[in-house]
């Protein structure tokens, strides 16, 4: 900062050459926008980590339950609640069940009703949310009432009345969950737009003329993309819960089948005497937890064009 | 503004009307009566019939319907069956005050601390205080509460003796419920305050109020967080209502006797007027936070037209 | 700043608001705060691991699992609040620790030669605790209001099967003034029975045959037991202070007429839903005593404080005849020979659970020397290759194997775990898929009332320490010719003579043999029903308590004999 102008001499500078052909010439390769966000989650090392944990989760998942030597619901009344040991990695449970087998088959049922609870929150409640503050005025307002009114009423008097028209299975965890499980989602999605609606690029947009279409495309949703991934993220663990209470009541999986929740349900029962019960699928749960919201988080840094250094 | 608060407040009605309306042909529908079903099938049938005349279970439902409809308007809630005679208005309130003590003290605790960890973790991006925030986030909401509730109990109950392990009988049993579910909304506003406060900080008008020489502390203060706080006004609104509603599993737990535990076993129980009661309540409720969370947008950015929400 | 103004106004607001929910939030002892503040500081001395007998050295604290959600004696139906009201309350017997109905507000009951006719003399100086004396109108007030349609708890069987005119009175066809309850002065009751029963005085001491005072009650109206100032009381303890969430506390009754022989000065029934809760409770030293989930009892049966004790309950399968599979019954056989009970009591339930190798509670009176179920044995056992033939020979029977069976069971964790285990033991000897169906108490109950279910699983728990608290659920019901669809619709008139004939027999050597040979019927030849286990309870209970007495049957325990060291 010292220094001062008069210091330098005009010799230290000589006139750059021009070249014509260099002045047009892309030095990067072309990349689209996937491959460019493709090239910047590599680089995100813990997402990297977290992408390759949830693939070996995924992996012991499906082949887990194929390779053991156990089926998930042979009994054996003699190892009721045996430690974890060789031949059995997780322990037993109370009836002497292999809970390396429980926990990975959970697992599954788990990650498919995670997926179909992020699924009913992308589709459902962003849309739902979007449409809401995009189109505003009557609409927004009749919209906003439908959801007070579906909030309301108690989701438990709704799945006992479900209960009782429909088998147990993961078709009606499905339908139970589809009735509220957008919900929060659908607000945020909502606030946030109306937020971005007010903002100094998207009003400059509209002055400069850009179709609704493109301010949509191009503002609004790239720009609510880490509100809805971090949401996402809390939808997840809380339908594996919901599932499970779903299972108590009788709407959900029915024994010998399991899913996490359950098994953290059964396990949370014993925590005193035998806490392997609980411990190894909270661990799985957490771990999945864990990465996919690392994963999501560099997912999207990787695809916010801000982001970009 | 008052025009519009009152709009919303007539609205308000409007839609209690229609849920109360669901609520009251849905739990109709559900199975069985009031009463057990296997001592019902031990009365006689002069019994059976004098029981339901005397709760005016004989007559059609939309008769009970408009009869309800009636006395509510007269502010009476009518007398519970679960809890044979007692007034259901009470019955509420009684079981109203440790829920809303407890989720009370965790919203406070839950937004305060929430928000400040958001705040220090997005300012310090990528540093270990950061990475902490996030971990406790992600496993404060993927540790289901009664797992973290039990193992509260057993070691700072039990263990340590530091706090009452259960009940209700000073303000101290009210600690560790009110932690157990303080937990998850620490994690969610932490985590939105976070996302939210990175964008913020990403965006020009950030960078010219730094170029113009503005300190740290001014710009965080006058400009990050205030842009950044609307959003998670948004999560707050819900939490809010989910925390003071009571919460069935911290209060079994804790052995607590609040509102949330009532809600389920008056469903179970076929307890109508209680049914009722709680609905209308937790809707109202509901409502009421959502026309404040929507007034606060205001106070907090005036740019968003109070107007252009409400259907004008 | 203007908006940190708003956010500072608000935050005050929410505090404010707080400090005011902190008053109205209804701690259920504030005023003894400094009391409770003590043994939590004693407690951290202790280094935890004994907790210090000193809490509970005042207050003798039980708990229920379930809210008590009436005390109103013709409501009341459910076992926590027969709790409650037994040490608030007394009958004109009372139970003692050996099960045994000792005198209580009767000093003493003449029986008249032909069975039929019982006087009892009510106690001088039994006192209500307001001071007006407990006369022999108040027992027939409160009888006849049992028997009458008011009666909402579904147990005015337990005396108009028993009381001249008492079903009579109950559907509206005589006056109170024929049935067979009277007064003729204030302190001789006299009671007039239809036939002889042994075991009547042993009825006396459940809650339903308590003496309520008609000028107090009727004075109060639809208020009565509403809370603790609005009942009066003639039992050892008072209470004083009721709520259906959080508990009863009870403080001995000076006016009781057994005061002297009444030991603890404080005690309370606590409402914790939750197993393990009540076990940190009780470790940290809030409970005097504690009943023990099956995952805890590995951990603590060889502790000094651990006991455990059978209940006089059933949970059994109770098929259904109707359906046109288990209407089959070599089908219904071969379920009942592929379960193991033994295996589901020790090491499932593990609580002290025995394997029920009948219906009638294990322990339950047989002959005074041997219990109904020595005398009778297994009329239902475990038996794979029983079953294997006897499902073979069903499906040839019905012309086709059932592809799956359905098993309707309520949702609660013990029920689940059985249903569990029945499931596994199907599948694993019959190869049979067997659905789980779990369903809400409510619903349950009204697929079983609907007769819409194929089996399930169903308990019953005496009444009264005879085996006709549970025979007599399967007589024919009304003009259908069959017992209720709760019982399965079993029609057999071999059985119905049965248990018709024993309820008029004098002879309790024949009478007793009619039942034994009811129940082979029932569970041996047709199968109705299918035990599964008698309920047991492990307990951990304080060892600064002495003598708390715990019943198999009808109300779980009793304050009125413990002691402090």
């Amino acid at each position: 900062m010292s220094m001062k102008y008069d210091t330098l001499s005009p010799d230290l500078f000589e006139p750059a050459i021009v070249q014509e052909d260099e002045k047009e010439k892309i030095a990067a390769p072309h990349l689209n926008a996937f491959q460019d966000a493709w090239i910047r989650l590599r680089k995100n090392k813990a997402a990297v980590i977290s992408m390759v944990v949830i693939a070996i989760i995924l992996l012991f998942a499906i082949f887990a339950p194929m390779l053991s030597s156990y089926n998930y619901r042979a009994t054996d009344y003699n190892n009721i609640y045996l430690k974890p040991c060789l031949e059995h990695p997780f322990g037993t449970d109370k009836y002497g069940r292999d809970l390396w087998v429980r926990c990975w088959m959970g697992t599954r049922i788990s990650l498919l009703i995670g997926v179909f609870a992020a699924m009913l929150d992308l589709f459902i409640g962003v849309t739902y949310g979007a449409i809401s503050a995009l189109v505003g005025g009557k609409v927004d307002s009749v919209m906003q009432r439908v959801i007070e009114v579906l909030v309301g009423v108690p989701s438990l008097i709704v799945i006992i009345l479900l209960m009782m028209l429909m088998p147990a299975g993961l078709g009606t965890i499905a339908v139970a969950m589809a009735i509220t499980g957008w919900i929060g989602m659908a607000r945020l999605v909502r606030a946030e737009i109306l937020k971005l609606k007010s903002s100094e690029y998207v009003q400059a947009a509209i002055l400069l003329g850009t179709s609704q279409g493109k301010i949509i495309t191009k503002h609004l949703i790239p720009n609510t993309v880490g509100v809805i991934v971090i949401n996402t993220m809390f939808t997840i663990p809380s339908a594996v819960f919901t599932e499970a209470y779903l299972s108590f009541i009788g709407l959900g999986l029915q024994e010998p089948n399991a899913s996490l929740g359950v098994l953290i349900n059964n396990g949370y029962s014993v925590l005193q005497s035998y806490p392997h019960a609980l411990v190894f699928p909270a661990v799985i749960i957490v771990l999945i937890m864990v990465c996919f919201s690392i994963f999501g988080d560099g997912l999207r840094d990787a695809l916010d064009p801000k982001m970009r250094k | 503004m008052a025009k519009y608060i009152l709009k919303r407040l007539l609205y308000l009605v409007i839609t209690l009307w229609v849920i109360a309306t669901l609520t009251f042909f849905l739990m109709k529908c559900l199975p069985g009566t009031p009463f057990d079903a296997e001592r019902l099938a031990l009365m006689s049938a002069s019994q059976r019939a004098a029981l339901l005349a005397h709760y005016g279970l004989d007559k059609p439902v939309w008769q009970q319907y408009f009869i309800y409809l009636g006395s509510l308007l007269r502010g009476d809630f009518g007398t519970s069956f679960m809890y044979v005679n007692q007034n259901v208005a009470g019955v509420v309130t009684n079981r109203l005050g440790p829920s809303v003590l407890i989720g009370a003290q965790a919203v406070v605790v839950g937004v305060s601390i929430g928000l400040a960890l958001g705040i220090v973790a997005a300012w310090k991006h990528n540093s270990l205080i950061d990475y902490l925030t996030m971990f406790l986030a992600v496993l404060g909401v993927s540790v289901p509460n009664f797992v973290m509730a039990a193992l509260m109990q057993y070691y700072l109950g039990y263990k340590f003796s530091l706090l009452p392990v259960a009940f209700w009988t000073n303000w101290k049993c009210s600690v560790m419920p009110t932690l157990a579910l303080a937990l998850s909304a620490i994690a969610m506003v932490a985590r939105f305050m976070r996302t939210e406060m990175l964008e913020v900080l990403e965006q020009d008008y950030i960078t010219t109020a730094r170029a113009k020489g503005l300190n740290n502390m001014k710009v965080l203060t006058r400009h990050v967080i205030r842009n950044s706080i609307i959003p998670v006004i948004t999560v707050v609104g819900p939490i809010i209502v989910n925390l003071l509603t009571g919460s069935l599993v911290v209060e079994s737990i804790f052995a607590v006797p609040g509102v949330g535990s009532l809600f389920v076993d008056s469903i179970k129980a076929n307890d109508y007027p209680v049914i009722m009661a709680v609905t209308l309540f937790y809707s109202a409720f509901y409502m009421i936070v959502v026309i404040i969370m929507d007034v606060t947008y205001q106070l907090v950015d005036p740019r968003i037209r109070l107007a252009s929400g409400s259907g004008e | 700043m203007n908006m940190y103004k708003k956010i500072l106004a608000l935050v005050l607001a929410v505090v404010m608001a707080i400090s005011l929910c902190a008053c109205s939030a209804g701690f259920t002892d504030s005023k003894s705060s400094a009391e409770t503040a003590a043994p939590a500081a004693s407690g951290a001395d202790n280094s935890g691991a004994e907790a210090p007998a000193s809490t509970t050295a005042k207050t003798l604290v039980a708990y229920e699992s379930a809210e008590i959600t009436t005390l109103q004696q013709w409501a009341v139906s459910e076992s926590q609040a027969f709790d409650a009201m037994n040490q608030a309350f007394e009958g004109l017997y009372r139970n003692d620790a050996n099960n045994e109905a000792q005198p209580a507000l009767a000093t003493d009951c003449q029986i008249s030669e032909d069975g039929l006719t019982y006087t009892f003399t009510i106690r001088s100086g039994a006192v209500w605790s307001n001071g007006t004396p407990v006369t022999a109108s108040d027992f027939v007030f409160s009888w006849l209001k049992q028997m009458s349609s008011d009666a909402t708890n579904g147990y005015s069987f337990i005396m108009t099967d028993y009381i001249v005119n008492g079903a009579e009175y109950n559907a509206g066809e005589c006056d109170a003034a024929d049935v067979g309850v009277a007064a003729p002065d204030d302190s001789t009751f006299v009671v007039t029975l239809k036939n002889p029963c042994s075991y009547f005085l042993r009825l006396t001491t459940l809650p339903m045959f308590f003496p309520l005072n008609q000028e107090y009650v009727e004075g109060l109206g639809d208020q009565y037991a509403t809370s603790a100032d609005t009942m009066i009381y003639c039992g050892p303890y008072v209470i004083t202070n009721y709520d259906a969430a959080a508990g009863v506390t009870f403080t001995k009754n000076p006016t009781y007429w057994d005061a002297a022989n009444v030991a603890i000065e404080n005690a309370e029934i606590k409402i914790i839903k939750e197993g393990a809760t009540a076990l940190n409770a009780f470790l940290a030293g809030d409970l005097s005593m504690v009943k023990l989930d099956a995952s805890n009892v590995e951990l603590y049966k060889d502790d000094p404080r651990f006991t455990s004790s059978a209940n006089f309950r059933t949970e059994y399968l109770q098929f259904n005849l109707d359906d046109p599979v288990m209407g089959n019954v070599n089908i219904r056989k071969a379920v009942s020979y592929s379960i193991d009970v033994d295996i589901l009591a020790n090491a499932i339930l593990k609580d002290g659970s025995v394997g029920a190798k009948g219906m009638i509670a294990a322990g339950m009176y047989g002959d005074g020397t041997s219990t109904f179920r020595e005398l009778n044995g297994e009329v239902n056992y475990y038996d794979a290759d029983a079953a294997k033939a006897a499902w073979a020979k069903g499906c040839e029977e019905l012309g086709y194997t059932p592809e799956k069976l359905t098993l309707l069971v309520r949702d609660d964790s013990v029920t689940a775990s059985v249903a569990t285990f029945v499931q596994d033991q199907i599948y694993s000897t019959l190869g049979v898929e067997c659905v789980i169906d779990t369903k809400t108490t409510k619903e349950r109950g009204t697929l079983m009332d609907e007769n819409n279910y194929q089996f399930a699983i169903t308990a019953w728990g005496a009444d009264y320490d005879d085996a006709m608290t549970y025979l007599d659920l399967y007589l024919v019901a009304g003009d259908t010719g069959k017992s209720t669809h709760y019982r399965g619709n079993y029609a057999s008139e071999e059985y119905n003579d049965l248990i018709n004939k024993a309820k008029v027999e004098t002879d309790a050597a024949v009478r007793l043999d009619e039942m034994l040979k009811a129940e082979k019927l029932l569970v041996e030849q047709d199968c109705v029903v299918s035990g599964l286990y008698h309920r047991g309870a492990a307990y951990l209970i304080d060892d600064s308590v002495n003598n708390f007495v715990m019943h198999p049957f009808g109300v779980n325990y009793e304050f009125k004999y413990a002691s402090f060291n």
